[in-house]
Formats: C-alpha cells, structure tokens, sequence
C-alpha cells in the first residue's frame, strides 16, 4: 500500500521532522516493511507491505494509529461535523442480516466546485489519479485518507428504494468497469427496483454512476462482512480497494464517520445541499473480550514483563484493558477484528516493546535427537559419490508433456491420473513418470552450447499412478554422454558412445552396489539430429528407483579382514582368442581351474586387435595374481596354476600368444 | 724449450693449440684434437718421439725434458677442456629431463552437488547439532495438510487454481509450501499409543528440517518459477517463546552466513503462527546502503517464522495449554541467489554444466 508521508503526518504530528529512513526502519519493527520510496511527487511515497490480517492498517490513519501506539504520542483530532440523522428520502432495506448490519446513506444535490488541488496530488501521488468528480475523487480520498470504503450513486438514475440483499439465480450487473457480470446467490448486493444497482463492498454499478451530468447524489457508507465480500472479489476476478478493506475487516464505527466526512466534503468542494442523512440497520456488536493470562506474555516474550507494561501498551492500541486474577480482560478495540485470541494479544504486546527487546536464547535439548532417516542418508550419500565420481546433480521442474510420456512409464500406470486439472500449459500438465526425458534435454542444452562431455544425474521423485492411487518414487537418472575427458586434450578422446563406455559406467555402477541387471533402463542415449554430424554425440543413460540401491547407513562399522604379509606374485598370459569369444565364460573357466589356489585376482588388462594377428582372431593379456596367507610361494608351484588356467582357457579355444 | 728446435709445423701447431682447443664443441672434437697432438701414432707428440729417438745422444737428456713439458702442456690443456665439455653435457642432460611441473596435467573429472541441494544439506548441517533431524512428506498432497491443518482460512486465496495447482482425478494438489509436513508430524506423534502416551509426551518434544520440492502456480521468469524448494523448521516443547525462535534464527543465520552476518527480527503475519516474525539479513550486496537487490531498504527478508499457533496444535490433537512450540521457513532459491548473487532464477532449472562447475560443489 502507498502511503504518503505528508498525509501520515498531518494524522500524527509527532512525526514531523521525521527523516525517511527512520520512519521505514520504525515501521518495518511495526511489522510493515517499506519496500520502496518514491521521491517524484515531493512528499516521499512509502510503499508499505502489510500483512492480510491488518486491514485496520490500510489507511493514513490506520498507520498513524499504530505509530501513535509506538511512540506513545497523540493522533491528530479528526476534523468532523457529525450530522444529526434525518428523514429517509427513500427507503433501505437490509435482508443479509449479519453480513450487512449497517446502511448509512445521505442524499445531496451538487452545486458548482471542484475537488480541491491538493487532494488532487494527494490521489496523483498514491496513483489513485482524480477523476475531477468530487463525489468520486472525496470517497477515494476518505479511503486512502481514513480505510473506509464509501460509494457515490447518481440518485436520479436510482429507481424507487434500496435493498441489500443476496442476488438471484440469473441476475446480472454491468459493473463501473463496464463488464457485464453473472451473480451467483451468494454475491451480496445493492439492489434498486429495477434490480443489482452495486456488488456490495467490491464495486459500484454502470448505470447509477456518477457522471459529470450528475446532478443529486445518493452516498453509501455501510457495513459489510469480511468474508462475503472476499468471496465476491475473489469469485468475479475483481480485487478493487475497496473489496480490499473490507476483505480484511473494516471498522464498523467508521461507517456513519464516514458517511459524515464525505458529506462534509460535497459540502466544501462542490457547495453540495444536504437534503437528509439517514441510516438502516445497528453497528455489529463489539467483538467479545478476550482474557490474557500474564504468565503466556512471559512465556511468549522469553522474560518477566511487567503488567503494568504490558496494560499500558495495549491501551495504546485502544483496548479496554481490566485486571483480574487470572490475567487481564482484554476488549479489543473495533477496528481490530483480528485480535480474538490471547496469543494475539501477546503478540501486539511485544510488537510494540520492539521484537529488538526479545531476549535471545536456545530452547533445551530435552529428549534424544532422533537419527536421520536412511531415505534420506542414502539419497544424499548417493549425490556426494556421483558428484566425486565427476557427475553433475540437476534439477529440473518435475512436470511433463503428455505427448512426450508416451512410453517410459511404469506398467498399470495411467497418466491421466498424473494429470493436472489447471496446469501452466499443456506441456506441463502431468506430473514425471520419468526423469530421463528433463535429463536429455538438459544433455542436449549442453552439448548445443559446446559442452564435450555431459556427465549429469538427478535425483527426485517421479509419479506412477495405479490403481491404488497417486506414488511417489524417489528414483535416480543419469546421462553421460560425449568424448571422454571433454575438453581436457591430454585425457585423449574416446567416444562415451561407444562400448568402452559401456563398461566404464558399469564399473562405476558396480561400486555403488548396482549391477547391470538391477538397472531399470539402461540404454544408448544420442542428441537426435546430431548424430551424424557429430559422432561423438551419444552416450548411455539410466533410470532406476532408489530402492534398487543398497542402504547407506549413517555409522558403518566396518569388519576386519584378514590380509597378507607375504609377497603377492603376478603372471601375465597373452592368449590368442576368437573375435566371438565371451569374456566372462573365459575368465570363469579360468577362475574355475584355479580352485583351491591362492589366486587373488585374475582379469583381461588389455584387449589387443591387429591385422597382424591370425584371422578372426583377438589378444588379451590376462593377469593373474597370487598371494598365499601363510607363506612366500615358489615359482614352480605358481608356473603349474598358470599353466592349469592356460589349458582351461584352450579348452575354450584359446590359444597362447606365440 | 726453444721452438726453433722443433720442425715448422709442430712448431705452428703448439702456437694454435689453445684457439684449437677452445674451439673444441664437443667431447668428439676434443678427442680428434687429443689424436692429432698426443696421440700413440701419427701425432704431434709420436713425431717429437721419433725426433728425440734420432737426436744425438748427448742432446736427448734436454730434448726428452723439453718433449715432456710440451707433452705435459697439451695434456694437461685436454684433459681440462674435456672436463669442461663434460659438465656442459651433464648439464644439458639435466635440462632435458627435466620437466616443468606448471605443464598442464590430465585432471580427474570434477563433478558437482546442484546448488539448492549444496544449500539445503547445509542447512541440515547446521542444525544438526541442536538435535534436529529431517521430516519428510509428499508432494501430491491434501487440501486436509496444506491447508486445513495450519489454520489457512476457507477462502484464502491461496487455495484458488490461479495459486495451486490441483489433480484431475484425485483430489489431490501439488503442496504450496513444505508445511504440511508440520501437520503430519504434529498428527503423528500426538496419536496416542499403546501405553496410554503420545510419541511426544513419551519424547518430551521434537525438532525437525523439513527440506523439499513445493509448487505454485507461477510462471516461469527471473524471479518466479512454478517448482521450488523451501526448508522448513519446527521446534515442539513446553514453555517455548519467542526468544527461543530468536535464539535459534540467530545462531543458523550466522553459521550459514558468517558470525559477521547482521539480522534483524521483525513482526509479520502467517495463518499458521502466533506471534508471526520475518527474519532480514543485511543486504549482500550493498551491505545496507540501498541497491536494487534490496530495493532501497538494506535488507532482505530471508525467512518467515513464529510461534505455533493454537489452532494448529489443537487441529493436529495437541494441547496447546501444555505445550508450545516456533516454525520458520525459508526459500531456498531466493536464499542461494541472495547469497551468491545469482541474477536470473532460472539458471538454477537449466542445469548449463558451467553453472553446477562454479555454483555447485563436493560437500
């Protein structure tokens, strides 16, 4: 909200001479943080942040109030001629019961006059702007001035009495901004013979407006529940000031001050003649009291605060405030509807000793802590491996495009179900079934900008939607794709797409506990349209549920092993294979053969291919290594294994490389 | 020794021996010298020997000395010089094995934690040691939870399909904020159990983070994105106020921004709490003078927090005459950009590798 600092002042003086700065810095410990300061219009402009439960603060004077409160000084008299209640010209009729108690209302007729020009800067610097029609630009500038929404109907355009009452089935109303609007049963409304003159509390009608031709205007000042106008507002899209104020709960004392104040006004700027004031209905009865136990005050403000104090400073906000021995009972004055529970009334007794006084302290430890969850210990260990291992953590949105989640998803899922009733776009209406998709397309971003490598994971949840309902899975996806060592020259440059890479992201997958066979989808992954220009483009990708891993447990007690103090012996044997033969049934047999050894490792080193070597052929050079518990091998008994592997692997076809 | 003695050109010789010598660039020169002055044939010194062996014999005593010292100079001039060559081949050799260690090397892949994780587990790191563990709940969530449960009222805008996004089928919504899992918590250990007692009367009270992915119907801009992730916190215990909340605001805020971090604890309003407070840190950027970041005011709000409301404890069946508790919440995002002075939200989504390489990290 705009506030505008030499109106503030002229309702409390106390702040003259103020400078800018220490005004925001006195309002933001109020609770009403100035999130800017317009300097163009002379007087500085405030843009005030205040919260939804203050409405009573959405005015001048609602701001001077609370400031008067803080400092302890007086608000300025409020200039106003009350008027005695007259005869009703017409007849109001109120059928809402509480949600419209009160109807205050008076009829003029305009003479000559304007709106008077510092009312005129004061509405063009809060960017209300003057409409050059004192009975508009005087409501508008009661509401910014004092809170109160009012409203100027042109009385001759209104035919026989007023009703305020619920709309009917089928009623319509072309509001002030000429949009023609369908009333539902539970829109509150002014209503004259001929039918909805006004949505109450939010906007005035098309036809009763007042023009420059207006020559008898109609006032409303009335009283409208909170709640219904809100509905109103929200239901028709249509948030005005004035759905604002009473949205957040206005004063209802101020109704007939009001209705006075714009009277007043007409009177002044436009030589207006009173032809009678009058009113329908009873003010709202007075919120109850509240009782507020001295011991919560201490409890909530972290010290002893005196009660005296603490009495004092709720006076100031203008509550009754009577001792007693449980506490106080607290009678909230009527423009804070917001003050019904004791809580409430602790916090605007701290609000005014300043949130600065609160003492700062920790709260014991009086249980146990509790452990962290082993869902969450395993995702996070997870994240750290990858990101050691070179991989890079996204995020990405979580919401997909049924067109693109035509496959991927899990069996029995139904994306329907996944689908979002009022989504941002089609493209974002349904929830993931997948990561792999926001991944590639990460992937592909990257390798476009010129990235060699792309070395990405996540970790999020992804939706399945079966017949027991809408799951939640927290699952893993990974992309690595490009030429090995990116940019780096001197890793050398192998493709990821190839089998190489395959296998590198196997072994890495092995050390995190997860074989080829638990990876959900496991496949070649390649930048479509890219591929034949730029061959190092594809890599491999997988998907697959966290709970395919194995746990991480925060403490990891680790068991000894027993290892060696004896030399270990290493062999190489270079064997000639056919191009066909499967690695793991050679070093299995091999393995086998072995049995009863102290063979500690046997593996392929190197994988050698040469037109050099006989047709159809390929080298590996296995090495195997030895290493007894007990003892210090000789070389005859390790010459003998080495040969019994040899001849398992000729049983398989091998042969010793010559 | 008289050189008129000697025959011309050995005598010519001896006279160029040092600039020879000199010139000698290498150990193979050198050796080619040392064969034309004292080598056993056809050299300098074998043609003084035939000399000497067909002089007179009472001439050969002083011809012998004189043979000799000339003998002993060339000798002695190529065995110096060969030192010499020989510690400016060592030296060479030094050089060329040597290698410059400021070369660039091969680099093991470096990857990186995403930034809102980084921020989010350090969160959890902070207060860790005040006995806070992680609480966890779904996104797809109740209106029930993300709502009803904090005392959101009825109407509240925020329950509209213009601020919530809600499910076709199920009547389901997308959590708005992490505090739902405030209400299943507070549900879960008020149930009583078998022996007559609630999980937290049998604890005494609870703490919790709550990180997590929520949702609001926002288009994506620089400062506005329709998923984002908020760390919520909640203390439940007997006699907490206010300065319990500060206590604990300001020692997170200082171990995540520095012990020199400046905060202030300021009113504010949320449904759910009672006292409601906003904690500002000083302005990064301008440090409090007035910039863009923090629009002139030398601050920046950086998380929302209060007093449980009474409401909500007794919505989620706990007395709230007995017990008390504080929540706060925090953006991560707006957080990570303050911080590190991010200036587009939306880098944080797009996942460009040099991004994650600068903004992210191992821990």
């Amino acid at each position: 909200m705009l506030i505008e600092t030499k109106a503030l002042t002229a309702e409390l003086p106390a702040l003259e001479g103020m400078p800018t700065a220490e005004l925001c810095e006195l309002l933001a410990g109020l609770g009403f943080p100035v999130d800017g300061v317009d300097t163009a219009h002379g007087a500085p402009v405030l843009e005030v942040d205040i919260t939804a439960n203050r409405g009573d603060a959405q005015s001048h004077r609602g701001m001077a109030r609370d400031l008067a409160a803080k400092l302890g000084a007086g608000l300025a008299p409020l200039a106003l001629r009350p008027l005695a209640e007259g005869e009703a010209l017409l007849p109001v009729r109120l059928e809402a019961g509480a949600e419209a108690p009160y109807y205050a209302t008076a009829l003029l007729e305009l003479g000559a006059g304007a709106t008077p020009g510092a009312v005129q800067a004061f509405l063009g610097a809060l960017g209300a702007g003057a409409k050059g029609l004192p009975a508009v630009d005087a409501s508008n500038e009661l509401l910014h001035r004092y809170g109160h929404p009012t409203h100027a109907f042109d009385a001759d355009r209104i035919r026989g009495g007023l009703t305020v009452r619920w709309a009917r089935e089928g009623e319509t109303l072309v509001t002030l901004d000429g949009v023609a609007r369908k009333l539902t049963p539970r829109d509150l409304l002014i209503a004259d013979e001929g039918g909805p003159i006004a949505l109450a509390g939010v906007m005035g009608g098309d036809g009763t407006k007042v023009s420059a031709a207006t020559r008898r205007v109609l006032l409303e000042s009335a009283f409208f529940d909170a709640r219904t106008v809100r509905a109103t507002a929200h239901r028709h899209g249509l948030h005005t000031d004035a759905s604002h104020r009473f949205g957040r709960g206005a004063d209802p004392r101020m109704a007939a001050v009001a209705r006075d104040l714009l009277v007043q006004r007409l009177e002044d700027w436009a030589q207006a003649r009173l032809l009678s004031a009058w009113s329908a209905g009873a003010l709202p009865r007075a919120a109850a009291a509240v009782v507020l136990p001295w011991a919560m005050v201490d409890r909530v403000a972290g010290e002893a605060v005196d009660p005296m104090e603490a009495a004092a400073l709720l006076q100031r906000l203008g509550c009754e405030v009577t001792d007693g021995p449980l506490g106080a009972t607290v009678l909230p004055p009527s423009w804070r509807s917001d003050l019904g529970l004791p809580e409430d009334l602790a916090e605007e007794v701290l609000r005014l000793r300043g949130y600065e006084r609160i003492p700062s302290a920790l709260p014991p430890l009086e249980s146990s802590p509790q452990p962290l969850a082993p869902e969450y210990l395993k995702r996070r260990k997870l994240a750290s491996r990858l990101a050691n291992l070179g991989f890079f953590q996204t995020v990405t949105l979580g919401f997909g495009d049924p067109l693109e989640d035509q496959e991927g998803h899990a069996m029995g899922d139904r994306p329907e179900a996944r689908t979002l009733r009022n989504p941002l776009g089609e493209d974002y209406s349904l929830m993931r079934g997948t990561l792999l998709r926001d991944l590639g397309k990460v992937a592909r971003v990257n390798l476009e900008r010129g990235a060699k490598e792309v070395r990405l994971f996540e970790i999020a949840p992804v939706y399945t939607a079966g017949p027991e309902g809408l799951r939640e899975t927290w699952t893993l996806a990974l992309v690595w794709a490009g030429t090995l060592g990116g940019d780096d020259p001197l890793t050398g440059s192998r493709r990821i797409g190839d089998p190489e890479g395959k296998s590198y992201l196997l072994g890495m997958l092995r050390s995190l506990g997860v074989g080829e066979a638990e990876l959900g989808a496991f496949r070649r992954w390649a930048l479509a349209g890219w591929e034949g220009g730029t061959k190092g483009q594809a890599g491999w990708q997988f998907e697959l549920p966290l709970s395919a891993l194995p746990d991480a447990p925060d403490r990891v007690i680790p068991k000894f092993v027993p290892f060696s103090r004896f030399p270990a012996v290493e062999r190489d044997l270079s064997l000639l294979v056919g191009l066909d033969q499967a690695y793991g049934a050679l070093e299995g047999a091999m393995v086998a053969a072995l049995a009863g050894t102290p063979l500690q490792d046997l593996r392929c080193v190197d994988v050698f291919r040469h037109k050099s070597l006989p047709q159809g052929r390929q080298a590996w050079l296995m090495r195997l290594r030895f290493q007894a518990m007990d003892r210090t091998l000789t070389g005859e008994e390790v010459d003998a294994w080495v040969l019994s592997s040899l001849n398992a692997a000729k049983c398989l076809g091998a042969d010793l490389r010559g | 020794m008289d050189l008129a003695l000697l025959p011309p050109e050995v005598a010519q010789a001896h006279g160029s021996f040092p600039a020879a010598l000199a010139a000698c660039a290498d150990l193979d020169g050198l050796m080619r010298l040392k064969g034309a002055f004292v080598g056993r044939e056809g050299s300098h010194a074998a043609r003084l020997m035939e000399l000497l062996k067909a002089a007179p014999k009472e001439e050969k005593r002083d011809l012998g000395a004189a043979i000799n010292t000339l003998k002993n100079v060339w000798e002695e001039g190529l065995k110096g010089r060969q030192a010499e060559l020989e510690a400016a081949r060592k030296q060479a050799a030094a050089l060329g094995n040597a290698w410059d260690p400021d070369l660039p090397a091969p680099c093991p892949p470096t990857g990186a934690l995403h930034p809102l994780t980084r921020l989010m587990d350090r969160l959890v790191d902070v207060f860790r040691p005040l006995g806070y563990h992680v609480e966890e709940g779904p996104e797809a969530e109740t209106e029930a939870h993300n709502f009803d449960g904090l005392n959101i009222p009825e109407d509240h805008p925020a329950r509209g399909s213009a601020d919530t996004f809600y499910f076709k089928e199920q009547a389901l919504l997308l959590r708005t904020h992490t505090s739902p899992v405030q209400v299943r918590v507070l549900q879960r250990i008020a149930a009583v159990g078998p022996d007559g007692l609630s999980e937290l009367e049998r604890a005494g009270g609870i703490r919790f983070l709550a990180p997590g992915r929520v949702y609001r119907k926002d288009e994506i801009d620089p400062t506005h994105s329709p998923m984002f992730h908020q760390v919520e916190g909640m203390l439940v215990g007997k006699g907490i106020g206010m300065h319990h909340l500060k206590g604990t605001l300001a020692y997170a805020m200082k171990a995540l921004f520095g012990p020199g971090a400046e905060v202030r604890f300021r009113p504010s309003y949320f449904p759910f709490v009672e006292p409601g407070a906003e904690m500002d840190v000083r302005c990064p950027l301008c440090g409090g003078s007035g910039c863009r970041v923090c629009k002139g005011s030398g601050w920046v709000e950086l998380l929302g927090a209060g007093l449980i409301h009474p409401n909500v404890l007794r919505l989620a069946g706990i007395d709230p005459e007995v017990w008390s508790g504080f929540a706060f919440g925090m953006g991560v995002e707006r957080t990570a950009m303050m911080v590190s002075q991010t200036p587009d939200l939306r880098l944080f989504f797009e996942n460009d590798q040099r991004f994650l390489k600068t903004m992210g990290g191992l821990d």
